[in-house]
């Protein structure tokens, strides 16, 4: 259950599937859209919170 | 009573003295389950043997889609406390979540339509299921922008309240829009009254993403709805000692 998939690096990024389509490409940006959008998200939150702190002092 | 102890809780000097200190226990043990979640499911779980490795999306995308509808509700929640006990916290937290719903939604939309390629040959489908989340996301911003075209935050409150209560309509929509017309769309992997229809090797890791996903996104609410106090009660005293 606990076995590495994949035999090597590039295999893991290009997620070669047995029906022999790479869907690495598919995966792997949506895995940076996810991490991006929320990261993205945190920055502005905490950039706002800064700002208004800045306002009221 | 129950009327005293939100009184009791909701005032939103304690609601955020509460959070913060919450909020860096929720944060890192919630980060930790995700990222430790997205490992397994990304590399230790065996291909599927329909969708190949394309199925791996899926713990991205079904904790996007839970928690974007789960907001939702939780909106409508919020807005029926402020609408009955006139609680403002309710309202100040109406006004948070609705851009958090908005990014998990497009998350949701975009991992979905990704994921559409290799699985059906398209990134976009005129099917039940999209088009409804698609009008919950038109929805999330729409709010956003009725709420900030107010001069009266009191007014603002009150309009919002009761739209995201009539829209609530959509989130029974989202979910049977699977059951209820024929779609592209897959039906409902896990259900509360049957056995998963997914591996319990696929199972875990995706029960992991949904936990650590839904943390992270609670202390994007933290943050957010930090923001509408602040700038909502900017004038109280208290504001000043805190920040």
């Amino acid at each position: 259950m606990f076995n590495f998939k994949f035999n090597s690096i590039s295999d893991a990024i290009f997620m070669q599937s047995s029906n022999g389509q790479y869907h690495g490409l598919y995966v792997w940006s949506v895995v940076l859209i996810v991490l991006l959008s929320i990261s993205v998200t945190f920055l502005v939150y905490k950039a706002q919170i800064k700002n208004i702190g800045k306002k009221i002092k | 009573m129950i009327k005293k102890f939100i009184h009791q809780f909701a005032s939103p000097k304690t609601y955020l003295f509460q959070v913060d200190r919450a909020y860096p226990y929720i944060f890192y043990i919630s980060l930790f389950i995700y990222l430790a979640a997205l490992f397994w499911g990304l590399f230790l779980t065996s291909e599927d043997f329909v969708q190949g490795n394309s199925y791996r999306i899926i713990y991205l995308h079904v904790p996007a889609s839970f928690i974007s509808q789960s907001l939702y509700l939780g909106m409508a929640f919020a807005s029926a406390i402020f609408l009955i006990w006139k609680v403002k916290l309710s309202a100040y937290l109406v006004r948070s979540i609705a851009p958090i719903g908005a990014v998990t939604t497009f998350i949701a939309l975009v991992s979905g339509a990704i994921w559409g390629i290799p699985t059906w040959g398209t990134w976009w489908a005129w099917d039940a299921r999209i088009i409804s989340t698609l009008i919950l996301f038109i929805m999330y911003l729409g709010l956003i922008s009725l709420h900030d075209s107010f001069t009266d935050n009191e007014k603002a409150d009150k309009f919002l309240a009761i739209l995201v209560i009539v829209g609530s309509v959509n989130i029974p929509i989202i979910k049977m829009s699977v059951e209820w017309w024929s779609t592209l769309h897959q039906t409902a992997s896990i259900t509360v009254t049957e056995k998963p229809a997914i591996d319990p090797s696929m199972l875990y890791p995706l029960f992991g993403s949904i936990i650590g996903f839904t943390g992270i996104v609670i202390c994007l609410v933290i943050l957010s709805s930090k923001v509408q106090i602040l700038k909502r009660e900017k004038n109280k005293s208290w504001v000043k000692d805190y920040v």
